[in-house]
């Protein structure tokens, strides 16, 4: 054991993060009081490489959504949507984002000193996530009388195909055409091919970041993993990103070099399928860190970790890593990557979350876990919760399951 | 010096239940008390008379198990374990061929699965909300003007049962209020609600095969309750000597077992 081990180490770039999320919000808030600037609002795997080649700045709803859920204030804000008419049980990042709008707050205000949210100019879509993006997109289309646009691939798909991909291609023309005629521009896609580059650049770094956590002990854990995925959600298509990617990976691999694991003396690894817990993330790091146990792996931070881009056609590339996307295939896929995940992180058992507003990114309710359960052999473990909601969160029955996993993983081992 | 005794202390949300175990681990002292407010203070008067009972005092304790929804706040334990763990560990002594236990508790009902060995292979709890719980049935009897023995007493007068669907504690009062005025007999409406709870902790049991018991204070105090159970389950549903208590016996089970060494240092008896 190294002589590292039994101390808790801070990741380092962390500081770098922080100044990089100050700029790039402050930047996007410039952008919206700019005349010469356009903003687009964009899903977190939605068409942005276009937007960005196309000349827009590129705004993250969700982002705003998970910055609400972490902040705690998502509780205080779904009500507003709800008595406009949104479902309390649908998509708690949907309700709480237009809650806060209807609220006229943002955390954005105090955490960057900025107005809020940019308002768009356009809001481009991929229904390969969910529907609900769709019509959260229109509350502010209709409130800023901005176009809202986007393609819907084929969702639920079992093996990628050639015709999955030439549809969905299909699909982005259209869209680049609906953009141009909008805003009287061209794509031009040797910009987009470059732009296409570099997303792939940051999300294969991305990827190899991920995979520190393949190391015993796991030099990160899924709690670093949502905090550091910000840049390539929100900046892929840039240099920034990449270079933050670059450091944050060297930091990481050589705490494997050196032994070092992101929880002291780590004696279990677990998997985390499913939405983080925004409002609890700190609280249940704090939990696993108690029971070194290491969540060494995920579902959702790997949602950004794409296949490479072999300088081809950016449309196509698109096309396929969109629809290729975990959240957007059949159980069997599913199924089959996560067992690959387990046995590639060397995984003691599994956590499905189930996210009581999000059924798109809940994958425990058509059997999954007792299939993981009976195919891989490892102990499984459903919790109930929400990304946001905390009205849908006991906090004392969650951190007894999550104890009383431990112990069963303990009494597995012994 | 006096023989070595095993703490096992349960602090749950609606009672807190100690038993004391001696060295040949024979259950020798046992309490239970209201948790109230103060769950140290809970924790503590269970301790004493359990200890006064074994016929020993507090320095006598080799090493305490707490478990239960207060078990963090329980100072003196040496370490804790959650419910699911020591309800399975003090069912298997009573049982040891028992596969499935289900622990219906004042806030939260569980479903705890063993494998032949005797190893916890998988466990349920209900989502966030008293449904199927012993709150749940405590409630609906209050708005009856009942107490939960009174439902019971009814309950098992029940010849047949009325339907109670509803999984949420106040839909399932409305439910209650209709059957009454459909003209449905209280005794049958009674049952109606046991048999909801078993409904639930039958959505909760994955794999039916094996002996079950049932533990925990309503399975202790309600006979309606384990009729109901296996009525649903269609099959018998074991009733350990005390209940109740099976998660303290578990826990000082866990206590009696956890070795020497360890026990000055362990805080998570799991952590072995
Ligand atoms: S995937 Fe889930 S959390 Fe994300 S926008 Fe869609 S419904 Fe909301």
């Amino acid at each position: 054991m190294s002589t590292a081990a039994g101390k808790r180490v801070k990741i380092k770039a962390q500081k770098r993060l922080g100044e990089l999320m100050r700029e790039h919000f402050v930047d996007l808030d410039a952008a919206a009081g700019d005349p010469s600037r356009k903003v687009a609002w964009c899903t977190s795997v939605g068409p942005c490489e276009i937007l960005t080649a196309m000349g827009f700045e590129v705004y993250f709803p969700e982002n705003h959504g998970a910055l609400l859920g972490a902040r705690r204030v998502s509780h205080e804000l779904i009500p507003r949507a709800v008595g406009i008419g949104y479902g309390a049980e649908s998509c708690s990042y949907m309700t709480s984002d237009i809650g806060s709008t209807l609220a006229g707050v943002s955390p954005l205000q105090e955490a960057f000193g900025i107005a809020g949210p940019p308002t768009p100019e356009v809001l481009v879509y991929n229904t390969n996530q969910c529907r609900e993006v769709q019509d959260w997109w229109g509350f502010y289309g209709r409130r800023d009388g901005a176009p809202v646009m986007g393609i819907c691939p084929p969702t639920h798909v079992g093996e990628v195909t050639a015709e999955h991909v030439s549809f969905v291609r299909g699909e982005l023309e259209r869209l680049v055409g609906s953009i141009e005629e909008r805003f009287g521009t061209k794509l031009d896609l040797d910009r987009l091919r470059e732009v296409v580059a570099l997303s792939s650049q940051a999300s294969a770094l991305w990827r190899r970041v991920l995979d520190t956590a393949r190391a015993h002990p796991a030099a990160m854990t899924f709690f670093d993993g949502v905090i550091h995925m910000a840049p390539v959600i929100l900046m892929r298509g840039s240099h920034k990103a990449i270079e933050y990617y670059e450091a944050l990976l060297a930091e990481l691999n050589e705490r494997v070099t050196e032994g070092v694991g992101a929880v002291p003396d780590e004696r279990f690894r677990i998997y985390w399928e499913g939405m983080p817990i925004w409002p609890k993330v700190r609280e249940l790091a704090e939990k696993f860190y108690d029971l070194r146990t290491v969540v060494a792996a995920s579902t959702y931070c790997n949602s950004w970790a794409f296949e490479e881009f072999d300088g081809g056609d950016p449309l196509e590339w698109m096309a396929r890593t969109s629809t290729e996307i975990f959240i957007n295939r059949d159980e069997e896929t599913k199924q089959k990557f996560l067992v690959e995940m387990l046995d590639g992180f060397g995984i003691d058992g599994a956590i499905f979350h189930n996210a009581r507003t999000c059924p798109n990114n809940t994958n425990s309710r058509f059997g999954m876990a007792q299939r993981i359960r009976e195919e891989s052999k490892l102990p499984v473990l459903v919790i109930d919760g929400d990304l946001s909601d905390l009205r849908f969160f006991s906090t004392a029955q969650t951190m007894t399951n999550i104890e009383a996993f431990v112990e069963q993983l303990a009494e597995y081992r012994r | 010096m006096s023989a070595p005794l095993f703490v096992g202390i349960d602090v749950g949300s609606s009672a807190t239940k100690c038993v004391v175990l001696n060295d040949t681990r024979a259950l020798v002292g046992h309490h239970v008390v209201t948790s109230g407010f103060d769950y140290v203070e809970a924790a503590e008067t269970a301790l004493q008379h359990s200890l006064l009972q074994a016929e020993g005092v507090k320095k006598d304790v080799a090493y305490c198990v707490s478990t239960g929804y207060g078990r963090e706040r329980v100072a003196w334990a040496d370490g804790h374990v959650t419910e699911i763990t020591c309800h399975a560990r003090g069912a298997k002594e009573w049982y040891p061929e028992v596969r499935g236990i289900i622990d219906i508790g004042g806030q939260d009902t569980k479903v705890i699965r063993l494998s032949e060995e005797g190893r916890m292979v998988d466990y349920r709890m209900n989502a966030k909300c008293a449904a199927g719980t012993g709150t749940f049935l405590e409630s609906t009897a209050h708005k009856l003007g009942l107490s939960l023995g009174e439902l019971d007493g009814l309950a098992m007068e029940s010849k047949a049962h009325a339907v109670v669907n509803s999984y949420c504690t106040v839909f399932a009062g409305t439910e209650v209020i209709e059957r009454i005025k459909e003209g449905q007999r209280l005794d049958d409406i009674a049952m109606g609600l046991f048999r909801s709870i078993a409904s639930r902790v039958a959505e909760m049991l994955a794999v039916r095969d094996g002996a079950l018991a049932a533990t925990g204070g309503v399975a202790a105090h309600c006979g309606a309750l384990i009729r109901a159970l296996e009525e649903v389950l269609e099959t018998q549903v074991w009733l350990p000597p005390m209940p109740q208590h099976a998660g303290a016996y578990g826990a000082a089970l866990l206590a009696a077992e956890t070795n020497v060494a360890e026990r000055s240092s362990a805080r998570h008896v799991a952590d072995r």
